[in-house]
């Protein structure tokens, strides 16, 4: 009885668990960039495109590779520099995280506080949280 | 008296007319910027007792900027001389009750309780907005200058300024855009 046992474990966990027989992984290999889905008729096509970023072109340099891009470039970002601040925030207006920006904790957090202060001071009221009261002039204090 | 000297002796003693725009503005801090040309301390010929103060046109002063928690914290004090007569009026509420009265308050409070501010402020026109009447417009020859810019909103920039600003960072190479 244990020894069955224990062959049906090692079988079935192997196959099922073991990362190394199962390589699903969606987005790194394929490279997806942008989904798109297309109604035709009754047919609903969702197919994903390669893009190059938009940001290539004006992406400044790092010299300094151990420091994140925040503390490289020696900037001191106010909550008014919106054309800064929107860089790190999705297309809804929520903060990006961690590991996309790729800042060091400190910066992380100083730049998700400055977003928070800009979009409080209506600053950025096309890239807000729809749940959020884009004029500071309604929001009883 | 020659032509020129005439000319100056008018300009001297003229009342100028300043406008100031108060968006994203501390009240507190521009009140002392204010009080220089309400009273005229700017002037070679100031004395207490020469009145020799200017006209200051204060425009938008809805969209004034209190400091840090002040719209909450800020306390007005009124008592009307009954018993039970005190009130007290946060910044807030004042604020939406008139949005001229900090700025005036300010001002007032930042001169000298003397015989001469209450004359001193009659020289001084506050707007909640930039509708001003045209004949006191016509009188303006100066500009006091801001004591901070006023920044620029993202929607007011154009899609392309926006997209070719300098980038700090990349999207990574597996990112979906959404």
């Amino acid at each position: 009885m244990n020894i069955t046992k224990r062959i049906v474990q090692n079988y079935i966990g192997k196959t099922i668990f073991n990362n190394e027989t199962r390589r699903i992984s969606i987005f790194p290999i394929l490279n997806v960039k942008e989904i798109h889905e297309v109604q035709e008729g009754n047919q609903l096509i969702i197919y994903g495109q390669e893009k190059a970023s938009p940001r290539e072109p004006y992406l400044l340099k790092n010299n300094q590779t151990e420091k994140c891009p925040v503390c490289a470039s020696g900037l001191n970002i106010k909550h008014t520099d919106v054309l800064i601040l929107s860089q790190f925030v999705r297309l809804d207006g929520c903060m990006l995280p961690r590991r996309i920006t790729g800042l060091c904790g400190k910066q992380q957090k100083r730049i998700s506080t400055l977003v928070s202060m800009a979009q409080k001071a209506g600053l950025m009221p096309n890239l807000t949280p729809a749940w959020s009261k884009k004029d500071p002039k309604k929001r009883i204090v | 008296m020659s032509a020129l000297k005439r000319v100056q002796q008018w300009a001297t003693f003229a009342r100028i007319w300043h406008i100031y725009d108060a968006t994203w503005q501390n009240p507190f801090k521009s009140a002392e910027v204010v009080k220089k040309f309400l009273m005229g301390l700017y002037k070679p010929i100031y004395h207490p007792l020469n009145d020799c103060g200017d006209h200051v046109i204060i425009i938008n002063s809805g969209e004034i900027a209190l400091p840090g928690d002040e719209w909450k914290k800020r306390v007005y004090f009124h008592h009307t001389g009954y018993p039970g007569g005190a009130s007290w009026t946060l910044a807030w509420e004042l604020h939406t009750k008139d949005p001229t009265m900090i700025l005036k308050k300010a001002i007032y409070n930042s001169m000298d309780g003397n015989l001469q501010r209450r004359h001193t402020m009659q020289r001084l026109h506050i707007f909640p907005d930039a509708n001003v009447p045209k004949s006191l417009l016509d009188n303006v020859s100066n500009q006091i200058r801001q004591l901070r810019p006023v920044p620029t909103r993202l929607d007011r920039y154009t899609a392309e300024e926006v997209a070719s600003y300098p980038k700090l960072i990349d999207y990574p190479k597996d990112y979906i855009i959404r």
